[in-house]
């Protein structure tokens, strides 16, 4: 999380949106949020809906796997970051600047 | 009649014990996720909610769509690291 904030500034420069998800309560991520420093939403998937439908449930944490989507303006997913690639969303980054993005 | 109750009471034992059976391998761990969606897929539209300090606030996919790429973001818990 961290990481997409230390990169925000570039992020929206490119015309992107950030949005973390957890299955966290909206008040536990807002003060997850607080503690490291985070300014964009931590949006709440309660009850783990979203994340069964993005294919990213773990049965065994009971939990999501860490998974960072590049989702276009046309709604179709550009990158994927699974697992440990998914700490360094520099590969984002670098999507989000692509020139045919900023049409 | 007091035949066919014990007879019973094995058909029980013996289901009793397939279904013990069975158990360890209910309990294996799946590790692959193979309906996470792929690069050229449409992401499928979610509204959620985050609480942003006072109130909480809705956020729809949709909503970004013709205007801002979106990022999403999956971890696992608060309050971990990454």
């Amino acid at each position: 999380m961290q990481a997409f904030q230390q990169q925000l500034k570039t992020l929206e420069a490119a015309d992107t949106r950030v949005l973390g998800v957890s299955m966290d309560s909206a008040f536990a991520n807002k003060a997850f949020a607080d503690q490291i420093g985070v300014t964009f939403p931590l949006l709440s998937d309660w009850g783990g809906k979203v994340t069964r439908e993005y294919g990213i449930y773990l049965d065994q944490y009971q939990a999501a796997r860490r998974v960072n989507f590049l989702i276009g303006k046309d709604g179709k997913i550009m990158e994927e970051q699974v697992d440990r690639d998914a700490i360094d969303p520099t590969k984002i980054v670098d999507a989000c600047q692509r020139p045919k993005l900023k049409n | 009649m007091k035949h066919r109750s014990s007879r019973i009471l094995a058909a029980g034992v013996l289901l009793a014990g397939v279904v013990a059976a069975a158990d360890p391998a209910s309990a294996q761990i799946k590790k692959e996720t193979p309906n996470m969606p792929k690069v050229g897929d449409t992401a499928p539209d979610f509204t959620l909610k985050y609480f942003d300090g006072s109130d909480l606030k809705e956020v729809k996919l949709s909503d970004y769509r013709g205007k801002k790429n979106v990022v999403l973001a999956f971890y696992i818990f608060a309050f971990t690291g990454g």
